[in-house]
């Protein structure tokens, strides 16, 4: 991403910005009429005119008295409201971009880094209509303006409005440059910097505590905080220097009116006494020289604008910082996906027009041959929602045809493709689903849902010469370009269980994340026949899902972690779910499913964690379910329990591939896999 | 807000005196305005009354100009300075108050919004600080003098403003008691917001995998736009004030110049001074206006700092709880004593959560020379009885070392020597790995004032860290929270600086949670092995861990159930441990 088109994200379309600028200018155009008016009805008051000729300066004082305030208001209003729309689609257009990469194309992003690029930076471009365009604008036009006006009563004066009002531009910008340019280079890295060290110093306290390093700590955060300090202080004396040169210029802007003006005046009078005249009333522009009021006009008029003129060097600074936090998000999305990224199909036009409701996002645009399992009514509907009753019957799929973009129903009133997942996935979902729900009727509806959605069946998957690697980004473990996964032949038929084994770095995380597509590979993956590489990667992951290491667990109740598995679920469905991965009564304990898990699932262990992860598993109901190291954090006596409880609420149909490095009861498996480390 | 915090300014003292020079520079600054409107009116009307000698006077103002734009520079650099060193001083305590709170206090917030209150959040007092603050001083000394000039020249005019000016306060007061309470409904969600986006880009992988990713968009964007709906309705209204403001004091512009006009054409007043009065009745506006235009911002800085006080008031409260649980810091043991004596004594421990006991009435005895591992299904407390030895959370019962060393004490009985667990006799490797911005190797040395590469490698070599990977190598730079190393990496990077630290201080007691869970069984093997040699150079190890293969290689298993009860079982296989055999009872 450039530069440039975060920019041109930040600054919200022309049609929103506007009203504010021109309500803006207006405002402007008034504070500077106001002083104008009143400088003019003063002098000309001095003559003693009668007080019909000052009636319209009277009006003029008060309107724009009364306009200042009420376009002033209105603009801040405006303005404020188009900066923060804008802010929305640059959000979005930030994650939109991230969609693609994560996760493995975001790994080497550090967190500190991501937290202050996402959140300080995009609030930091909100400025760039707030705080550069519109005060640019503004200034400039009434700028203009005001230069005209005071050239046509005396062009000398005129001019040297326009060079002080130049200068003050130039210099102001300028001298800008030249002070806090460095410091606001190095203020935003030097943030990060802070704001990376205090998140490490917060996440690290109780190691930091233990290991009796805090004080060192704190020294090093004082440190980095100095270093930030200076920059600071450089960047305000930056300001300080323009302000002043700001206020200098405006000065002498009135000293030149004053210079050129009192001879043009004493020029007036001369001429006009020559002449025997005497002048009439109104701004009387002789040819060589001026009126009083007019003089009054000229001298009081660049005080009101270099007030106005005074945000111009402010907004040059609020550019600088602006364009570099602008720069900062564009290196934190890179243009192009490394290669062991699969690309996803562009979906953004494409979610505008999808209701909310359906969660298959990506319609391809023809019926792809996948061989659809018509399940055996029999286990589907017999199974009990208690695990003691249930079959284990491995490998019985019947495949039947391909499939067409309708779901087809078995005769128990099962809805085959539940879903649209792995079969006509152009237009499958949750609105299919509910739709199916409605056929079914109620019968259906007092089922658990549990039983309802068991009657999938997986599609066969075969590796041929299968290899892949990491990105270079995410070098932790390999060194770029070392394949982690090399030459895998596999065949996992449907229904299959498959243990994956092997040391650490030896390849089973790959092997998983290829499935799901989250990397690249290379050789043959094919799910039901079909290439996974000509399938979007969102569908290979809507008929393939993946229960990672280390679960993510939502900042939210224990309701809205589950939920987004599967949207229609009741609250009953969700307990039942609980209750299948043992975690009901803790839930119960919490208050139920409305229980918070903290940041991070920081209020759950890692056990419960890989429990809520398995529930949402069931619910999202994968026809291939993976384990990445489901056991990791379960107590021993249970692991067992744990597996014996999941494979079966797989059912039979689905194929479920297990990573562990702990021993499964050979019962439980239909097949191993031993990766032995690649590479070094 | 009130006009000024006074815990603003008793935390951030050091900053006072910048404010008091302020105050010397906005005094000058109001002589100056006094003089350019004076003699800008003089220079006027001198030559409207065709007096065209007006050298002096041109002199005069461009002096007037040139130390008014200085005493501007002078200010600007005096209230950022001012600002910074209180912001600094302010951030420094909250950085020091946080070990006071504690690990336990920091698991119920969000490490995120700790962080941002800290840096972004403290910004937010820039505002407060360099701009409302001498803004508000300068109101206070030049408004008054400002006014007492317009008295002293046109006192119709000084009367004018006179009643104009409290209209601004009041205003401002009657617009800000509606808004506050829409101002904290607004800081919040601007937080909820702040952590929501963090989410939603944290999660991505498991959005991904369940195809919610795409719906996030609409997500972020009905968030975003929640919170400008939100957010505009505050400022609607609270640009309302700056709207009575602009009001209040053009209105008295207009009203200044009608009435001097007015008062000009019936000859009750010299243009002289009409032209004076003009330029000087805006001025007089001039800082109360700022002070009303950085209002809401400084509010906002400082409702944003509100979370920095409730941190800085309950690390004064919690000061005690925190000392109690450490105050055995000071009274380690000599490090190199014959450590094969030692036992580690836990007598009836509780630890309560809120109203919640994780932990309730546990005793064990965990003796040097021999691998002990505590088990027990999840949501035990066994990780609160961790947190207890190293003085995290706050707990009833002991938690004492027993036998300090001496040789000729073997036989004395439990209790004889007994002194509390301080942490300095600890070392620690929590389930979280808690890994740094920083190499391995300065991550395995943390806290070690002379790093020593042998004893580094050493330990890599025990904690099982020291295959031919270069993601171990002690030179390779991590990024932050140790980003770049695989879970099961990063949690033997963590054991190994457990155990450099037991190494090189000596300390009596190891206590691992759960070092193994990212681990296969290879490295888990030689994870044990390792940890067998601390024990019998005659270490306390004590490994919290639900593998078999740590319960196998115990010689030592401690069983905590639910938070009711704790028993210990000797494992048969275990003839010749000499604490084996004594059952503790409880309850």
């Amino acid at each position: 991403m450039r530069t440039a088109d975060v920019l041109r994200l930040a600054q919200p379309r022309w049609r929103l910005f506007a009203p504010g600028l021109i309500v803006g200018v207006l405002g402007t155009v008034s504070a500077v009429a106001l002083l104008a008016t009143s400088a003019y009805l003063i002098t000309r008051a001095a003559d003693q005119p009668p007080i019909l000729y000052l009636s319209i300066a009277i009006v003029g004082v008060r309107a724009f008295a009364l306009g200042r305030a009420t376009f002033r208001y209105l603009d801040r209003l405006l303005s404020h409201s188009a900066a923060f729309r804008g802010l929305a689609e640059l959000r979005v257009g930030i994650f939109r971009r991230l969609i693609p990469l994560a996760p493995d194309g975001l790994a080497q992003t550090r967190r500190g880094d991501l937290l202050s690029r996402l959140v300080g930076d995009v609030d930091e471009l909100q400025n760039l209509p707030l705080r550069v365009v519109q005060p640019l604008v503004t200034a400039v036009v009434v700028a203009v303006a005001s230069v005209i006006v005071v050239w046509i009563i005396l062009p000398s004066a005129g001019i040297a409005l326009a060079v002080a009002l130049a200068l003050a531009m130039l210099l102001g910008t300028l001298v800008n440059l030249r002070l806090s340019a460095r410091a606001d280079r190095d203020l935003a890295p030097q943030r990060a910097d802070f704001a990376d060290q205090t998140l490490d110093f917060v996440v690290g306290l109780d190691v930091l505590t233990a290991f009796d390093a805090l004080d060192a700590r704190l020294a090093d955060l004082a440190r980095t905080e100095s270093r930030l300090t200076r920059s600071t202080l450089a960047r305000a004396a930056g300001a300080g220097a323009t302000a002043a040169a700001v206020s200098l210029l405006s000065g002498l802007a009135t000293a030149a009116a004053l210079w050129f003006g009192i001879p043009a005046f004493a020029a007036g009078v001369a001429a006009a006494s020559a002449a025997g005249a005497r002048a009439t009333a109104g701004t009387g522009v002789l040819s060589i020289g001026i009126s009083g009021p007019a003089l009054a006009v000229i001298v009081l008029v660049p005080m009101a604008v270099f007030e106005i003129f005074g945000a111009v060097p402010l907004a040059a600074g609020a550019w600088r910082q602006v364009r570099a936090s602008a720069t900062r998000v564009a290196s934190a999305v890179p243009d192009t996906l490394p290669p062991e990224i699969p690309a996803e199909p562009r979906v953004d036009t494409l979610i505008a027009s999808v209701p909310a409701s359906i969660h298959v996002p990506v319609p391809i645009p023809a019926p792809i041959p996948v061989p659809v399992p018509i399940p055996d009514p029999v286990p589907a509907s017999a199974a009990a929602p208690t695990s003691a009753a249930r079959h284990h019957e491995i490998g019985s799929a019947k495949f039947v045809g391909t499939a067409g973009p309708h779901p087809q129903t078995s005769p128990s009133g099962i809805d085959v493709g539940l879903g649209g997942v792995g079969v006509g996935v152009g237009r499958g979902g949750a609105a299919e689903f509910a739709e199916a729900e409605a056929r079914t009727g109620a019968r259906a509806r007092d089922e658990p849902l549990l039983q309802r959605v068991e009657a999938r069946r997986a599609p066969a998957i075969e590796l041929r010469g299968l290899g892949a690697s990491w990105p270079a980004r995410a070098t932790g473990q390999l060194r770029p370009g070392q394949p982690a996964l090399r030459g895998l032949e596999l065949s996992i038929p449907s229904g299959a269980r498959l243990l994956v084994e092997g040391p650490s770095g030896s390849g089973k995380t790959t092997l998983a994340h290829v499935l799901v597509r989250f990397l690249e590979y290379s050789g043959s993956f094919t799910i039901g026949g079909v290439e996974a590489r000509t399938l979007a990667p969102a569908q290979v992951r809507s008929m393939i899902g993946l229960c990672e290491q280390n679960p993510y667990i939502f900042d939210a109740n224990l309701r809205q972690n589950l939920l987004f598995a599967r949207e229609t679920a009741s609250d009953d469905d969700l307990l039942a779910v609980l209750d299948r991965v043992a975690l009901l009564d803790w839930a119960l304990e919490r208050g139920g499913l409305d229980a918070r898990l903290g940041e991070r699932g920081s209020l759950v262990s890692g056990g419960q964690a890989q429990r809520i992860a398995l529930a949402r598993m069931l619910l999202a109901d994968f026809p291939v379910v993976i384990f990445d190291e489901p056991t990791a954090n379960v107590d021993p006596d249970r692991v067992e329990r744990l597996l014996v409880d999941l494979l079966e609420a797989a059912g039979p149909e689905r194929t479920v591939i297990l990573i562990s490095h702990t021993d499964v009861p050979a019962a439980l498996v239909t097949q191993r896999l031993r990766l032995g480390t690649v590479g070094w | 807000m009130k006009p000024v915090d006074p815990r603003l300014l008793r935390y951030a003292g050091a900053a006072r005196a910048f404010f008091g020079f302020g105050a010397v520079l906005g005094l000058a600054q109001t002589a100056c305005i006094v003089a350019f409107a004076w003699l800008v009116s003089s220079s006027v009307v001198d030559a409207l009354h065709g007096a065209t000698p007006f050298g002096w006077r041109l002199v005069a103002l461009v002096a007037v100009v040139l130390l008014r734009s200085v005493l501007v520079w002078m200010m600007e650099w005096n209230s950022a300075r001012g600002a910074t060193i209180a912001k600094s001083q302010l951030r420094q305590q909250v950085l020091r108050a946080l070990p006071r709170l504690g690990p336990s206090w920091l698991s119920t917030r969000s490490s995120a919004a700790v962080t941002t209150t800290l840096t972004t959040g403290l910004d937010a007092l820039d505002v407060y600080f360099a701009r409302y603050l001498p803004q508000l001083i300068l109101t206070a000394l030049a408004t008054p003098i400002l006014v007492a000039v317009l008295f002293l020249f046109d006192f119709a005019s000084g009367i004018t403003v006179l009643l104009t000016l409290p209209l601004i306060p009041v205003f401002m007061i009657l617009i800000g008691w509606a808004t506050q309470t829409a101002q904290k409904e607004q800081w919040l969600k601007l937080g909820r917001l702040s952590s929501g986006f963090l989410d939603v880009v944290e999660g991505l992988s498991t959005l991904k995998v369940f195809g919610r990713a795409d719906r996030q968009v609409t997500r972020i964007r009905s968030v975003t736009e929640e919170y400008r709906a939100s957010t505009m309705k505050v400022l609607r209204l609270s640009f309302l004030s700056g709207f009575a403001l602009e009001l209040a004091a053009s209105l008295s512009v207009a009203l200044v110049a009608v009435s001097v006009g007015l008062r000009l054409v019936s000859g009750d007043l010299g243009l002289g001074v009409g032209l004076f009065v003009l330029l000087l009745a805006p001025e007089a506006f001039l800082p109360l206006r700022q002070v009303g235009a950085q209002f809401h911002a400084a509010a906002d800085g400082v409702e944003a700092t509100e979370e920095v006080f409730a941190m800085l008031a309950g690390a004064g409260a919690g000061v005690a709880v925190a000392e109690g649980a450490r105050d055995a810091d000071g009274t380690a043991g000599s490090p190199t004593g014959s450590r094969a004596d030692g036992r580690l004594v836990v007598n009836d421990l509780t630890v309560m959560y809120a109203d919640t006991a994780a932990v309730r009435r546990f005793s064990a005895e965990f003796a040097a020379g021999q691998l002990s591992v505590i088990v027990g299904p999840s949501g035990a407390g066994k990780s609160s009885i961790v947190a207890a030895m190293l003085g995290f959370v706050p707990f009833g019962g002991s938690i004492e070392l027993v036998g300090s060393g001496d040789s000729s004490e073997r036989k004395a009985s439990m209790g004889l020597t007994a002194r509390p667990l301080g942490r300095a006799d600890v070392a620690w490797a929590g389930q979280v790995p808690g890994l740094m911005a920083a190499t391995v190797g300065e991550n395995v040395t943390l806290g070690s004032e002379h790093p020593s590469p042998a004893l580094v490698t050493r330990a890599l070599a025990l904690a099982a860290a020291d295959a031919p990977d270069p993601a171990l190598a002690p030179s390779n730079r991590l990024g932050v929270n140790g980003a770049g190393l695989s879970g099961g990496q990063a949690q033997r990077v963590a054991v190994a600086r457990a155990i450099y630290r037991a190494l090189e201080r000596g300390c009596r007691v190891l206590v691992l949670d759960e070092p193994s869970s990212a681990l296969d069984r290879e490295t888990e093997a030689r994870l044990i092995a390792g940890l067998g040699q601390l024990v019998a150079d005659g270490m306390v190890v004590v490994v919290v861990s639900h593998r078999e293969a740590f319960r196998a290689a115990a010689a030592h298993v401690v069983r905590v159930g639910a938070p009711i009860a704790a028993r210990t079982v000797t494992p048969a296989a275990a003839p010749g441990t000499p604490t084996g055999t004594r059952r503790i009872a409880v309850r």
